[in-house]
């Protein structure tokens, strides 16, 4: 058979045409979510994203959320790099049918997002960034839904002082925007209580030895070792905390609160550890009963951040049948308009800086090889 | 004093295993003039093919020390030929087919390669950091203030060997004239009768190999690895390298440890906040002082 390849592709272009023309007769509206997808923070990255799957995909099931509309999730990964975040904000505000963004996770990727997402006018509900500073920036379009690291160092000391009895504390930081946060806020409190801080030190990202300063703390003997940062370098300072014979135990805040951080520091090294994590114990809530079982059959273990990213992608759907039309203002004066917004973790409402008055702190303890709740403080 | 003796141990353990890899760096240098950029991923390959292995054969922690000396022979032997016939395939893909261009042309490809190799460990392996079992009893010996573990003495023990073996086989042995000769001028090595590229593959597999040696003892050591860890890694192992003259097999091993304990001894006196700049500071002043590096002189002449 022969074809003339001038009419196939006249063909090409019109079916091109055709397919185009569909895309636009069905109305779509779009919820972003970004966060680190690969990567070193990809474990907790990707319990973000399949929250706020899960609340997308139950909302569509649910009927329309806006007459006429489909309700789409835009997945851009920000791989816990500040430069990725901002260009997935930049692709969100440059897509008009996108109404709000849940995101990020990492406070170092949140903050520079959060002025690209003021000045697109989109609203944002960060699931679990705890920096306080980022809410004190004066951006109306900024929302968060987790206790902030000025509420979870201040917990944290509390309970190291009052429950553990340390009165002397090394305390280590990642250098970033959440570790150097919630070290400072730590300090402050403990210090203030009668405490002693023995010494203050970061250590870099990525870095795999920390025998050099771990040796220098064994040499002042704390009662406990602080870290502000993640669970990749936490659960190397605590094997080789271990290794190098220090007692005391390492107490950290909701960036080590991961179950890779036994498997990686051994279940005998990590036995003793404690993670202030904001919020509580999920399967704890009664409320939360029916997300924990819709999670677990469909993406496994419901992981640290699931449950944060699956309220806020809800409050944002809430804030978008509310607003009633597909208009990006809109979302964010619903959203800043002092309503409550339910959700598994208990009733949301925003407060003039965009975070949540719903702030709850538990202490989690590494028990036979798990994280194990000790209570909400 | 104790602190010393306990930062001396820190920085030695870290550095013998920059030894490790600077001895690939610096063979593959000596014998084709190739700033060999994948051979940091080459060693963080190995510490996953250790990785594999230990998942594969079901190895946990074992109940007593033989049996963990017989696991870690086995997992040292399989990673080594594995990342040995790697280095020579890269050799042969990436390196070989432009052998007598600029070296310009070569040193991109290697960073190509380093690419490609970061890449599929990451397509196979996840992007998360991944925990190796210890397979070892956890033994510690203490004395008063000063705290070494087995692990420690097995990467002592086992680099020393191998670094000895290796001097050996280059020093005293058929194969090792070949190789310097080769090394000295590849046209005259072919003209006294040697196989040049069979000499320049088993550079690559030797280099390789000791490279894998450092990964595996690297993920036992530490316990995590990730497909980004044969990035600083390695430039760690060229700094020793090039710190202790490139091309000089001795020179990469004290280069190796003097690294390992300018970021100990750096990091434990001064400041852990700075640690990864000590390394660097002490290259920059060491080629200030002398531009061939420690042990450098051969290199200068041919050069």
């Amino acid at each position: 058979m022969h074809v003339d390849p001038r009419k196939m592709s006249w063909l090409g272009i019109l079916f091109v045409v055709f397919v185009a023309g569909c895309g636009q007769q069905e109305p779509v509206i779009k919820i972003g979510v970004s966060g680190p997808f690969t990567g070193d923070q990809a474990n907790v990255g990707l319990t973000v994203l399949r929250g706020a799957k899960l609340a997308v995909n139950q909302a569509n099931l649910n009927g329309e959320v806006l007459p006429g509309y489909k309700l789409e999730l835009v997945p851009i990964d920000d791989q816990h790099n500040p430069t990725q975040a901002v260009s997935a904000a930049k692709k969100f505000i440059s897509d008009p049918q996108i109404l709000g963004v849940v995101g990020h996770l990492n406070s170092s990727c949140t903050k520079p997002a959060s002025q690209i997402y003021y000045n697109g006018r989109l609203a944002q509900i960060t699931p679990a960034s705890t920096n306080p500073d980022i809410s004190k920036q004066g951006y109306d379009t900024f929302f968060r839904i987790c206790a902030t690291d000025d509420l979870q160092g201040p917990k944290a000391a509390q309970f190291a002082f009052n429950e553990l009895a340390a009165r002397k504390v090394f305390i280590i930081d990642d250098k970033t925007t959440y570790g150097k946060g919630i070290t400072d806020e730590f300090k402050k409190a403990f210090a203030a209580m009668g405490g002693q801080v023995l010494g203050h030190q970061g250590i870099t990202q990525g870095d795999k030895d920390f025998t050099p300063l771990l040796t220098n703390v064994r040499t002042l003997s704390p009662d406990l070792i602080f870290y502000g940062g993640l669970y990749p370098e936490a659960s190397l300072i605590i094997k080789q905390a271990k290794d190098l014979n220090i007692k005391a135990p390492v107490m950290g805040g909701d960036g080590i609160y991961d179950v890779t951080l036994i498997n990686l520091s051994t279940p005998q090294a990590a036995e003793g550890t404690y993670a202030t994590m904001i919020g509580t114990d999920i399967r704890s809530l009664p409320q939360a009963q029916e997300f924990v079982k819709a999670y677990e059959s469909e993406f496994g273990d419901i992981g640290s951040y699931s449950a944060y990213s699956y309220d806020a992608a809800n409050i944002l759907i809430q804030a978008i049948k509310m607003a009633q039309i597909p208009d990006r203002e809109k979302v964010i004066s619903v959203l800043r308009g002092g309503g409550t917004f339910p959700g598994i973790l208990g009733q949301t409402k925003f407060d003039e800086n965009g975070d949540t008055e719903n702030e709850i702190v538990s202490v989690f303890r590494v028990r036979d090889g798990k994280w194990e709740h000790v209570r909400t403080v | 004093m104790e602190l010393f003796f306990q930062q001396l141990i820190n920085g030695l353990t870290i550095g013998t295993i920059y030894a490790l890899i600077a001895l690939g760096y610096t063979m593959v240098y000596g014998i084709i003039q190739l700033i060999n950029f994948a051979h940091g991923e080459v060693f963080m390959v190995g510490a996953y093919i250790g990785l594999t292995v230990i998942m594969f054969l079901g190895f946990t922690a074992a109940a007593n020390l033989p049996l963990a000396l017989l696991y870690l022979a086995l997992i040292l032997l399989i990673s080594m030929i594995v990342c040995g016939l790697l280095g020579i395939l890269i050799d042969q893909i990436a390196y070989r087919p432009i052998r007598n261009s600029p070296r310009l042309v070569a040193l991109i490809s290697a960073i190509g390669v380093s690419f490609v190799l970061q890449n599929v460990v990451m397509l196979i392996y996840g992007p998360q950091d991944k925990g190796l079992p210890q397979i070892f009893p956890d033994i510690k010996f203490i004395f008063g203030e000063v705290t070494i573990t087995l692990m420690q003495i097995l990467i002592f023990a086992v680099s020393l060997v191998l670094m000895v073996l290796l001097h050996f086989l280059v020093q005293n042995t058929q194969i090792g004239r070949a190789m310097r000769a080769t090394a000295q001028d590849h046209k005259m090595a072919r003209l006294v009768g040697i196989n040049v590229n069979g000499i320049i593959s088993l550079t690559f597999f030797i280099g390789s190999s000791m490279a894998a040696v450092g990964g595996v003892l690297f993920g036992l050591y530490y316990h995590t690895i990730n497909f980004h860890d044969g990035y600083l890694a390695g430039l760690k192992a060229f700094t020793a390298a090039v710190l202790g003259g490139i091309g000089n097999i001795p020179g990469a091993m004290v280069g190796g440890i003097l690294i390992g304990l300018a970021e100990g001894f750096g990091a434990g006196y001064i400041s852990s906040e700075w640690k990864n700049v000590f390394a660097f500071v002490i290259l920059v002043v060491i080629l200030l002082l002398k531009p061939t590096g420690l042990f450098g002189e051969r290199i200068s002449d041919r050069a």
